[in-house]
């Protein structure tokens, strides 16, 4: 395989879309999704309802359908995207934002950093969306503890990667060398080793998105979180769920589709992320 | 020279327990802390959590005198170190508390609930621990080629599906379309009464009862969603079984059996023995996940386990019956982790435990 960036500027980002094109489709799909979702004009109002319109099936006029409440299908999986992503963002970033720092702390080799990962295995052993679920009901249904659920269910895994990253980063020669030299712990954190986690960090944010996804799609399945008029994909799901013992797919189905495809962008693009580090350090 | 024991020296032996007793002891002993560790947790994630159940039961209707009165019979009102004490000591004699809504005890619900979920989640990760270590494990051996790419493929979009998603379309391909599953409507149809309960399991509750065709029915009413949760979770066993037995295929004393011309199938055989630790501990790791993690998929099929239950308590802020899901979940957890540790000692004894 050659080596995308030894290439001379104009052609690498062809050759960039040709070594992972899954996780170039996977992009663009979310680049035109919140395009659509942030600037484009709908065909109708999402939350309009229209009583004489109700379970027409995908066609001419609406073309994913319409569900119970005669509201536009297309119109609410695209507009859901809204709210659905930058809560899915939120929640990252928050994970990240707390799970970098405490996952530097807690690679150290002092005694308080084992028992710090043994109260973490401890905290995983409970069911998390459970969790998720009760934090976000008992608070009154609050949006910004969706974000906080979120940060509790992926902070434990940056903290775990990382540790595991950094303990075995710690007995490389150039660390030894760095120490060696006389480098202060800070300039080995921030100049050795940091630079060295970036891209499990990146596979990991990347992944934290997909799972923040789907973890905001089963909270509004259940009714918790985003709530009724604002269309959310978890919401949809949970509208047409009983209309598809009765045939009425489509309205889930888009829906469902549209949780499903951002998952696999950001699991593409995880996976993209993962093959190069794993290359450059080789 | 030979070196010869010095004089009046006695070779020292293990002072501790040793080998598999050893092992199984000092994770018994971590079981214990861990366990109380969940008990205190469960408690305080509910106690402390800001939220008001009182009112939330009272209505909206409901003046400062009713949501005292509710507080008061709940026990709410008194303070948090008195109720922890009440709670660690209900616990200890068995005693989870009683729901706010059904005033039942929650362990007797607990207790009839669990079968159905423990029916759904063994069975899903037996599916899924067979499907995917054969799709990883075919995938590992034609690495690159076409096999490889199309499981590869299928394992990337079964694990970015939502559980409950796959579950909905295949209700409505299976129910709906094709009308060979029957209606998602519990473990037995609405016509169909339960058998009477002997394990609460009810296929073999109905094989007791001498009900053949209620047996039927009920592993007709258990295809769907055990298809929903093992297809899911087969997706993450394949990506696991590909790289473990990747890397065992490659290993050296695959090249080495290869070396010495033994058969292909002995071959393939090592290399299972080899990463047969890995799958192992992946299967607890899942059998835990599933345990509160299916209770969306529970939901979505109407079918009456723990799963059910807790997401209808979490919803109505029903606490002693979120605290008793979190506890059970939780040191269902730890039993299977503790158990997933032995068995491995056991299976590999290079591997070495504090």
């Amino acid at each position: 395989m050659p080596d995308v960036f030894a290439a001379p500027k104009g052609r690498q980002f062809r050759l960039l879309v040709k070594e992972h094109p899954g996780a170039t489709m996977g992009v663009s799909f979310i680049a035109l999704l919140l395009l659509a979702s942030l600037v484009a004009p709908l065909p109708y109002d999402p939350t309009a309802t229209d009583g004489s319109s109700s379970l027409l099936a995908p066609g001419a006029q609406h073309w994913f359908g319409t569900d119970g409440a005669g509201a536009d299908v297309f119109s609410r999986v695209i507009a859901a995207a809204r709210i659905d992503l930058s809560l899915a963002l939120a929640g990252t970033l928050l994970s990240l934002g707390l799970g970098l720092p405490l996952g530097l702390m807690a690679s150290g080799k002092g005694k308080g950093s084992e028992w710090l990962v043994r109260a973490l295995d401890a905290f995983q052993a409970f069911p998390l969306l459970i969790l998720a679920l009760a934090l976000v009901s008992l608070s009154g249904n609050k949006l910004y503890m969706v974000v906080v659920a979120i940060a509790l269910i992926n902070v434990p895994r940056y903290i775990r990667l990382m540790r595991s990253e950094i303990l075995s980063l710690r007995e490389s020669r150039f660390i030894e060398a760095a120490i060696a030299m006389g480098a202060s712990t800070s300039r080995v954190t921030f100049k050795h080793l940091l630079p060295n986690v970036w891209g499990i960090v990146l596979v990991q944010t990347s992944l934290t998105i997909a799972n923040a996804i789907v973890v905001i799609a089963s909270l509004s399945f259940l009714g918790v979180g985003v709530s009724a008029p604002t269309p959310s994909w978890g919401g949809m799901i949970r509208d047409g769920a009983g209309n598809m013992a009765s045939g009425e797919w489509w309205i889930a189905g888009f829906a469902g589709l549209a949780v499903l495809l951002c998952v696999l962008a950001f699991n593409q693009l995880a996976d993209a992320i993962g093959d190069r580090t794993a290359r450059t350090y080789r | 020279m030979t070196l010869a024991p010095v004089e009046g020296a006695k070779i020292r032996g293990p002072k501790r327990a040793s080998g598999p007793w050893r092992l199984v002891l000092g994770r018994l002993g971590f079981l214990v802390a861990a366990l109380f560790g969940v008990m205190t947790l469960s408690f305080l994630l509910v106690s402390v959590t800001p939220g008001d159940p009182a009112r939330l039961i009272a209505g909206p209707l409901a003046d400062e005198t009713q949501v005292t009165a509710i507080e008061a019979e709940l026990g709410l009102d008194r303070p948090l170190g008195e109720r922890y004490l009440d709670y660690m000591g209900g616990l200890v004699q068995g005693d989870l508390g009683d729901s706010y809504y059904s005033k039942q005890p929650v362990i007797d619900e607990i207790a009839s609930k669990l079968p159905a979920t423990l029916t759904l989640v063994l069975l899903s990760v037996a599916l899924a621990a067979v499907l995917g270590v054969v799709v990883g494990a075919v995938g590992a051996y034609f690495r690159t080629r076409w096999p490889d790419s199309v499981g590869r493929l299928f394992t990337g979009i079964f694990q970015a599906v939502p559980d409950f998603f796959l579950g909905l379309m295949l209700i409505y391909v299976f129910f709906f379309v094709l009308g060979i599953a029957p209606a998602p409507a519990g473990q037995l149809a609405f016509s169909e009464t339960a058998p009477a309960r002997v394990t609460g399991f009810i296929p073999i509750d109905s094989l007791v009862a001498g009900d053949t065709s209620l047996f039927v029915s009920s592993l007709k009413h258990l295809v769907l969603p055990v298809l929903t949760l093992g297809l899911v979770y087969a997706a993450y066993f394949a990506k696991t079984a590909r790289t473990t037995v990747g890397r065992a295929l490659n290993s050296q004393q695959v090249h080495f059996a290869r070396a010495m011309g033994l058969p292909e199938r002995t071959v393939l055989r090592y290399a299972f023995v080899e990463s047969r630790t890995t799958i192992v501990t992946y299967a607890g790791v899942i059998f835990a996940a599933l345990l509160g993690g299916e209770a969306i998929v529970e939901r979505v099929f109407a079918w009456d386990g723990i799963g059910t239950w807790a997401l209808t308590g979490i919803l109505r802020l029903d606490l002693p019956v979120v605290q008793g899901m979190v506890l059970v979940a939780g040191a269902l957890t730890l039993i299977t982790y503790t158990l997933l540790d032995i068995v491995v000692g056991l299976l590999d004894p290079r591997i070495k435990h504090a």
